[in-house]
């Protein structure tokens, strides 16, 4: 038998695609299969989260603070004047009845924020009550999160989250040896679309907020005061006053202050008027 | 600060996988297409396991092999195509490379010894211990064996 | 002795076989040669030490077969055949068999 020597041709065990190309038609049809998944599943989850009854919102919002409070690491004030003002003067004059009823839970901490969790619990932090410089802001903050209660929010946020983690958990994500380095990423990401309410939702829920207090003090005069001093103070986050805390939970405010100055315009509401001081504590 | 870390550390893993994984595999390919050429009057058949054989008086039983691991580029790039399917392009060099290597140091060895020809050649790929003790993803060793003859 | 994967000696005629003998072992990497195969993974490329490694082992692989074939009064091991597999994490068996005969 005769032997013909000549060289393998090249380019028939390994497709000709640029790598670069390839990776990128991957994380491009990995991204929007996801997104599409996420944002039908997670509509879905909103979709039968705000169907849930107000008693089993109760036990859900139990369920919650009892993991929620230990992992706070803050102080919980039990008695305290500025608790009873909260739970019994300003939430029943801003909120009125609510199913379930709201119940506020003070924490003794420098960090100001304030947050709701499904079941009508408020969550303050005292470093709030210290930032405040009249009652008409810290009204609008709690109004605020009332009226995110009212259109179920946070219900909607746990429906979305808790897809989005079982999500991952069937596609493996987490448990993928070959993507050791993505994992955390995409779960982080998860947890960022999980911390932050949409802009919608934001809108309005402080557009909620600013017609309850305009309806407790007769003007939204001073509400809005808060608001601008931490939209001023935005650029030199982490400052000794823990403002990034609220941004982290609450977007731009600049852009919201524009929008319900522009609100304001367009229904004709008064915004200025006299100042309630805080009570002394 | 934590997140953005940890993007920037994997981000950077994956542009030096890249960078580097493709200049070591350009220069491997260089250097198999180099040898190959040189030693293309040898042939390698995997025919031969049954008599009757070419004239020969001698015969002896050489083994190339090869462990070749993948860069983080392609094990990434791997792991999102085993979300998706379909052909996984990333290895494919990777043991396109690995089997020509092998059958290069089965005939390297066999041109050293004098063969005229070498019989029966086989190969085997298999996947050995990944580093780290994770899934052994990523190491892949070629063996090509056959039986050179010398008249 | 004369080893080969073809199914006789070119030249030779065999004129007695003793059936299967085969050599195996099992080894594994150490430490050091894994911090720098995980480095390897990154940046990818041949990993030398593993080469290295399993080529020393499959030459111990191929030593115990013949020790066999040896013991038996063999001359040439006809058919010889390898396989590599992972047994648990950390450590390759390497395995090589063939028919030990005599040739003349």
């Amino acid at each position: 038998m005769k032997y013909t020597p000549k060289p393998i041709p090249e380019g028939i065990n390994v497709t000709p695609q640029h790598p670069l190309l390839d990776f990128g038609y991957l994380i491009a049809t990995i991204v929007l299969i996801s997104a599409l998944i996420f944002f039908s599943l997670g509509w879905l989850a909103e979709w039968l989260a705000i169907k849930i009854s107000p008693t089993t919102e109760t036990q859900i919002g139990q369920m919650l603070l009892s993991t929620t409070m230990p992992a706070l690491s803050s102080n919980v004030l039990q008695t305290d004047p500025r608790l009873d003002y909260l739970q019994n003067n300003l939430l029943p004059a801003l909120a009125g009845k609510t199913q379930p009823p709201l119940t506020v839970h003070l924490f003794d901490d420098d960090i100001i924020n304030a947050a709701i969790l499904p079941g009508g619990h408020i969550l303050v932090w005292t470093g709030l009550l210290k930032a405040v410089q009249s009652e008409n802001e810290l009204a609008f903050v709690l109004a605020h999160e009332v009226a995110h209660f009212k259109h179920r929010d946070p219900l909607r946020m746990l429906g979305r989250s808790l897809v989005m983690l079982s999500l991952l958990t069937v596609l493996g994500i987490g448990n993928n040896q070959s993507l050791a380095g993505l994992p955390s990423l995409v779960s982080q990401t998860g947890e960022l679309i999980g911390l932050q309410y949409s802009r919608q939702q934001e809108q309005a829920a402080d557009e909620e907020a600013l017609s309850n207090v305009i309806q407790h003090y007769g003007h939204g005069g001073q509400a809005l005061d808060f608001f601008k001093r931490l939209a001023e103070k935005e650029p030199q986050r982490g400052g000794e006053l823990n403002i990034s805390r609220y941004f982290s939970t609450h977007p731009p405010t600049l852009e919201r202050l524009a929008q319900l100055a522009q609100l304001a315009k367009v229904r004709g509401w008064t915004m200025t008027g006299a100042i309630t001081p805080l009570p002394r504590w | 600060m934590g997140n953005f870390l940890e993007i920037l550390i994997f981000l950077s893993l994956l542009a030096l996988g890249y960078f580097a994984g493709r200049y070591f595999e350009r220069k491997h390919y260089k250097s198999i297409r180099l040898r190959e050429s040189q030693m293309l009057y040898i042939p390698l058949v995997t025919f031969g396991a049954k008599p009757p054989w070419p004239n020969a008086k001698e015969a002896k039983l050489f083994v190339g092999c090869v462990v070749i691991s993948t860069d983080y580029f392609k094990t990434i790039s791997a792991g999102l195509r085993n979300l998706v399917g379909g052909r996984v392009m990333a290895y494919e060099t990777l043991l396109d490379r690995g089997r020509r290597e092998a059958l290069l140091r089965l005939k390297e060895q066999a041109i050293e010894w004098g063969a005229s020809q070498i019989l029966n050649v086989r190969l085997e790929t298999s996947s050995i211990w990944g580093a780290e003790g994770k899934q052994s993803v990523g190491n892949v060793e070629v063996i090509a064996y056959g039986t050179g003859i010398k008249e | 002795m004369i080893l080969t994967n073809i199914e006789g000696v070119p030249g030779k005629t065999i004129v007695e076989h003793f059936g299967i003998v085969q050599g195996s072992t099992v080894r594994a990497k150490h430490v050091g040669k894994d911090i720098m195969a995980g480095f390897k993974n990154i940046i990818g490329g041949e990993i030398k030490s593993y080469t290295e490694l399993l080529n020393e082992s499959r030459q111990e692989a191929i030593e115990r077969m013949v020790k066999q074939a040896d013991t038996l009064g063999a001359n040439a091991i006809i058919n010889v055949r390898f396989a590599t597999s992972s047994i648990t994490q950390g450590a390759a068996e390497l395995f090589a068999y063939g028919t030990a005969v005599r040739v003349e």
